[in-house]
């Protein structure tokens, strides 16, 4: 039996980070939004991005004032913020999951929105050289994701059971 | 980043041998994925992450061109890099394919030719974002 942890909820288009060994932090019900998880295991700093859409250009007056709605202005966000935490750059384990086809059959999934979310996640990790660890993308499960800020480890909670990433 | 590749070819000789340039084109490379023609390459697609397609022209099901298209005018699939290595003479075809945002190689080609085509394309994609492969990205470095 581990002892009782504290959730620190990560909501949607929101990006929360801790340093507390006793904290996980959890995003609910993944379709196609991608949580971007990245955790320092030297300095345990955690930190998790709930993000719904690819681009901030649809809406950049949305994406001024909610950053984390968009994943090009929400990656960003979570990195810079952990580097405040005492988070580095180059010990940063980056994980992701997400970017579900939530409509179930993938041909009348016409605007493929968790598709282009991995899409956009990868060329932005690619052209900031960082490298991702693990990915749990596609599919047509909704998932829900924790990280434990003692130890790192990621878990993915489906309908179908639980899983590390 | 390591660079996940996809290697269109109908000749599983083709395959291997644009694999063997791969591994010694100095390019990091992540996961291979192979078809042998665009019908595969396009499943392949759906369901794998590609940062790079590398497409023979002369395939049965679905040419390389026609696979091209496909790329195109899906909105997932429209910033994926592509290079297409073929034997083609036809400077009309290889300006189309050029057009449509592929590079082009011509077969036979070395390790050197391919990884100097990747690099390129690689600092085009992440230049200016003039190249029509570029996601417009809005946020900062980091
Ligand atoms: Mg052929």
């Amino acid at each position: 039996m581990v002892s009782a942890t504290k959730l620190l909820v990560v909501g949607m288009a929101d990006a929360k980070h801790s340093r507390e060994p006793g904290q996980t932090l959890v995003t609910y019900a993944l379709g196609s939004c991608i949580a971007l998880v990245i955790y320092d295991p030297v300095a345990k700093v955690g930190g998790m991005l709930h993000a719904m859409l690819p681009q901030s250009s649809i809406d950049p007056a949305k994406a001024e004032v909610h950053p984390a709605v968009f994943v090009d202005t929400g990656v960003p966000l979570l990195f810079l913020e952990s580097y405040k935490l005492g988070a580095k750059k180059e010990r940063l384990v980056v994980k992701v999951a997400g970017g579900a086809c939530t409509h179930g059959d993938p041909e009348k999934d016409m605007f493929q929105i968790g598709k282009r979310n991995v899409l956009m996640l990868k060329k932005l990790l690619w052209t900031n050289n960082v490298p991702l660890a693990a990915s749990d993308v596609a599919g047509t499960e909704s998932r829900t994701v924790f990280l434990d800020l003692e130890t790192g480890r990621i878990r993915i909670r489906t309908p179908r059971g639980e899983h590390e990433l | 980043m390591k660079l996940n590749v996809m290697v269109v070819d109908d000749s599983a000789v083709m395959r291997a041998m644009v694999k063997k340039s791969l591994s010694l084109c100095g390019i990091e490379l992540g996961e291979v994925v192979e078809a042998a023609n665009g019908v595969e390459a396009l499943e392949k697609l759906a369901s794998s992450w590609v940062d790079l397609a590398l497409i023979d022209v002369n395939m049965p099901k679905m040419n390389g061109e026609e696979l091209l298209n496909h790329i195109r005018e899906d909105e997932a699939t429209v910033p994926l890099n592509v290079i297409v290595i073929s034997t083609e003479g036809s400077e009309t075809r290889i300006s189309r394919l050029k057009s449509k945002g592929a590079r082009f190689l011509r077969k036979p080609f070395s390790p050197e030719n391919l990884g100097n085509q990747i690099r390129e394309m690689l600092g085009e994609t992440h230049g200016d974002g003039s190249g029509n492969q570029a996601l417009p990205v809005s946020g900062p470095d980091f």
